[in-house]
């Protein structure tokens, strides 16, 4: 015996926190639990009531009176055909993607990888916006076009066709991401036994790779599905000039409108919504509950299918122009319109001037202080999503019982939900906390950054839980029997093993905060504007030059930022982590 | 002196350890060895303090650590631990590993900057890793990972010293030279340890002193040569000697096989609970083959496998398969042939034969 034994007090204090400690574990729980359901399903709940009420007592008023305008089935039938057409588009793109750079030998996969992700980190209303200026009157394509003969007109984006295409392409690659290792995952083996047994490889896609990426390509599908759905700034950038609504600029369009019954009959039409998407849900934790085939099998990225050099070149250099033609180019085309004095003037040297960029950044005060508000709040919500999201990962990861898996469901709600559904939600919940009380929350930034808080934070507990499901619990179980509890622990041990993973999880929720629209579309007042907010208002107005000139300093410095994450990223792996 | 009393430890439904009672006295050099899912492991975190008991205490020189109502947690225990996967932290070098302790655990290091660095030298001589300190886990070999993970366990020099199935993560040859390792660290160390394995050879080599689990249940807890010689249950039998159990009749000190009442086995050394329940447990190398015209029980080969240093024989006999491992230096046969079968001559193996 080498240690002396505890002093008798000190043994007698731990001895009562302890038991303390075990006797309340399970109130602990359930008031955790308590607060997460105030907090994440509450709203969503009373936004359900809403639909039900009016001045007090129960009806279907606004269920019969919504239900009957053929304005609504109008909008119903053109969000199923948006929906449907562009998750159609996601899949065929993401699916062919995650295939050929899954299995077909090609060079330059990671520089691939970037852009297809790119439009990710690019907000959807941005890459629209730069797609209308690639398809306007003073665009590459139409230059291109009035070579051709007949000189065809280039296609109006501001259709169903336009809205599809955008949605598509936007989120293609989460189809990208939930496939790809899917296909890695499947056993080179499997098809080496199709082929032994006589099967083409045609035949091996269809018979064998295909019915195995099915879970995956499920999920990767309804979540294309869900984000199709929630989209707001594509149908609102490009349909309403052209008078196409879908459910998400309909709701929005209600509550701007400050109608008798806005509120009300909002309400319901996003229940309709919310049940389209809740659906979705379903079916796909349905789906995932089935198949688990793939989990434990290892990922092989080694090629397995080898091209002739001169197919390989030729499959290339389509890819890329696919790539560029779809992220870069009309980026590109934005930074350089935002350039000329004038919408509508050709691209010409004499027409080019820092004019947007005087108005946009000296002369409107608007931008500069949304840039501050969207700063400002992206950075608070990171830090607060940072901390309690860590935290709930913490208590995830280490009892993985039924408390901290219904926390997590709560807490995904907020994000699942279309987000001017969520915004509706978060009216309902704050402009009266209590029934009869208003703080004034409503009106005021706080609004924003509640809102921030509760839809992004299970993008954090899922980031974060990522990263404690890739340490070893040994790791800790060795800080433990080394000594080192509490503060030493997480600061020596865990969070420099943790660091790369949470810090993602939380560059994600400063991305998705700082260039958010739908949300604060619904929640903003005058003074606490966002960058989305006032993109959207310059856009509105038809001050194109000014919009593309705001979003190409946006995008700019989002690409600097990623950048610069993927340098420190590399930084860190070497010299913390020690990894080659 | 470390003492579990009456510990259960239950999942939901299901009971992972039944009633568990051990005493692990000061020094002593205890193998916990049981098949997966056996519990061992679960002994071994209850002992660590990552989990509390359902039932029952744990004691450490009269200090309470477990029971069903507190649990000390493991930064508060006097111990040290070795995992399986090594568990060492890629940021930090292999001199940080061994300083972590000395900074933390209850033994910490109280006195200065040079007690310090002297302890963390001394513990890397110890080990044979004094010319790696600075170097980070990525840039060693399996062995020399092994060793950072011992020195890390050791250097605040624990009461308890806990392995978690060290060696099973190192090839054969590694394995080998690690035990002598670990052997020559617990002379030097003193302290007590338990070490958890599923390798029967491993924990016969290695320990004072072996727990058999199987089940949740202690089988059996004795010196190694006394397990393997005189087993008490038909299980530490089969897992730990290989034993056939062949049933027949107990009359005092002679056995009559049932299958062939003709011969007489005399008594090598079989516990009182075997002979109870009329079964001789027969280990593969107390057998012997023999042409078939000789006395003793008829069977037929029906596998051979060449070991090197010795054969495999698998034998037919009635209904019974039996293994029987013979010296390369005596009567060959080959599958297929009928053999006799009869009992090696031996000393009768009694406890105080074994040395302690």
């Amino acid at each position: 015996m080498t240690a002396k034994p505890p002093m008798a007090e000190e043994r007698k204090k731990r001895d009562s926190s302890f038991s303390l400690f075990f006797q309340s574990k399970n109130l602990y729980k359930i008031a955790g639990l308590l607060v997460i359901f105030v907090l994440f399903l509450l709203p969503v709940l009373r936004l359900v009531w809403l639909s039900f009420v009016d001045d007090g007592s129960l009806t279907m008023q606004y269920y019969t009176e919504v239900l009957k305008e053929p304005a609504t089935w109008k909008t119903v039938k053109n969000t199923i055909i948006v929906v449907l057409g562009s998750t159609t588009l996601a899949l065929v793109l993401g699916i062919l993607f995650s295939w050929i750079v899954a299995y077909v030998q090609l060079s330059g996969k990671r520089a691939m990888q970037l852009f297809i992700f790119l439009p990710f980190v690019i907000p959807s209303y941005i890459t629209t916006l730069a797609w209308t200026q690639f398809f306007s009157a003073s665009g590459p394509v139409t230059a291109m076009l009035s070579w051709l003969p007949g000189e065809p007109q280039a296609p109006n984006l501001y259709s169903i066709g336009g809205i599809i295409l955008l949605l598509g392409i936007s989120h293609y690659p989460l189809v990208y991401l939930f496939t790809v290792n899917v296909f890695r995952k499947i056993p080179r083996e499997l098809e080496e036994a199709a082929a032994t047994s006589g099967l083409s490889k045609k035949r091996t896609f269809w018979k064998i790779v295909l019915p195995l990426a099915l879970p995956g390509i499920a999920s990767g599908g309804l979540i294309a599905f869900l984000s199709n759905l929630d989209n707001f700034g594509i149908p609102a950038f490009l349909g309403t000039p052209a008078n196409i609504r879908v459910l998400s600029t309909y709701i929005y369009e209600q509550v701007v409108g400050f109608g008798p019954s806005a509120f009300s009959r909002a309400a319901v039409l996003s229940v309709i919504l919310g049940v389209i998407a809740l659906l979705g849900t379903v079916l796909q934790w349905f789906l995932l509950r089935r198949s688990r085939v793939n989990e434990t099998n290892r990922s092989d990225s080694t090629p397995r299918i080898y091209l002739s050099a001169g197919k390989q070149k030729f499959l290339e250099i389509s890819l890329w122009i696919f790539l560029l033609v779809t992220s870069l180019m009309p980026l590109i085309t934005m930074g350089a319109l935002s350039l000329i004095s004038a919408y509508g003037v050709p691209f010409k040297l004499e027409n080019l001037s820092l004019r947007n960029y005087e108005y946009v950044f000296l002369t409107d005060s608007k931008p500069l202080s949304a840039l501050s508000n969207s700063l400002q709040l992206a950075l608070f919500t990171m830090l607060v999503c940072l901390v309690i999201g860590t935290a709930v990962a913490y208590l995830r990861f280490k009892y993985p019982d039924w408390s901290t898996k219904t926390a997590e469901l709560f807490m995904t709600i907020p994000y699942a939900l279309p987000g001017t559904v969520f915004a509706l939600c978060m009216i309902f919940m704050w402009l009266e906390p209590i029934p009869g009380w208003n703080p004034g929350i409503y009106g005021t930034v706080w609004i924003l950054f509640i809102a921030y808080i509760t839809r992004f934070l299970v993008l954090q507990v899922r980031g974060s839980y990522t990263a404690f499901l890739q340490i070893d619990p040994s790791m800790e179980e060795a800080a433990r029997t080394s000594g080192a509890a509490g503060w030493v622990k997480w600061r020596k041990i865990l969070l420099p093993l943790l660091f790369p993973g949470i810090v993602s999880g939380a560059l994600l929720v400063f991305l998705m905060a700082l260039t958010e629209l739908t949300v604060s579309s619904l929640l903003w007042s005058s003074g606490s504007e966002t960058v989305g907010v006032v993109i959207f208002g310059y856009e509105q107005a038809g001050y194109s030059t000014y919009s593309t000139a705001f979003s190409t300093v946006l995008v700019l410095g989002i690409l600097f930022g990623g950048g610069l994450f993927m340098l420190l990223g590399k930084l860190w792996d070497r010299k913390v982590l020690k990894t080659k | 002196m470390i003492k579990v009393n009456n510990v259960s430890k239950k999942y939901g439904s299901f009971t992972a350890l039944h009633d568990i009672d051990l005493e692990i006295g000061e020094g002593e050099f205890i193998a916990v060895l049981g098949p997966s899912g056996c519990g061992k492991t679960t002994l071994l975190k209850l002992l660590a303090g990552f989990m509390g008991p359902t039932d029952g205490t744990i004691e450490m020189d009269e200090l309470l650590l477990a029971s069903k109502r507190r649990v000390l947690p493991p930064e508060k225990r006097n111990i040290g631990m070795v995992f399986q996967s090594f568990a060492l932290w890629p940021h930090m070098t292999v001199a940080e590993h061994v300083k972590f302790p000395l900074s933390y655990h209850p033994n910490k290091i109280k006195e200065g900057k040079k007690e310090l660095h002297e302890r963390i030298n001394e513990v890397l001589k110890l080990v044979g890793l004094d010319s790696m300190a600075e170097r980070y886990p990525s840039e060693l070999s399996g062995g020399q990972k092994q060793r950072v993970a011992l020195a890390r366990a050791i250097a605040p020099l624990p009461n308890l010293l806990l392995m978690d199935e060290p060696l099973s993560a190192l090839d054969v040859e590694l394995r080998m030279e690690m035990r002598k390792e670990i052997q020559k660290l617990h002379r030097e160390t003193k302290a007590s340890i338990v070490f958890v394995t599923h390798d029967q050879g491993e924990a016969l080599a290695i320990a004072d002193k072996i727990v058999v689990m199987n089940r949740g249940r202690i089988e059996q807890i004795a010196p190694p040569e006394i397990l393997y010689t005189r087993p008490e249950t038909e299980f530490v039998a089969t897992f730990v000697g290989k034993c056939n159990l062949v049933k027949g009749e107990w009359r005092s000190d002679q056995f009559v096989p049932a299958i062939d009442p003709k011969n007489v086995w005399p008594d090598l050394g079989v516990t009182i609970s075997f002979k109870e329940n009329g079964i001789y447990p027969v280990r593969p190398e107390q057998f012997q083959l023999l042409p078939p015209e000789q006395n003793g029980l008829q069977g037929i080969v029906s596998f051979v496998q060449y070991q090197g240093h010795e054969i495999h024989y698998t034998v037919e006999v009635e209904q019974e398969t039996w293994t029987i491992h013979e010296s390369v230096f005596t009567t060959r046969f080959t599958t297929g042939d009928f053999v006799s079968i009869s009992l090696k001559n031996a000393p009768v193996q009694t406890e105080s034969l074994v040395p302690n």
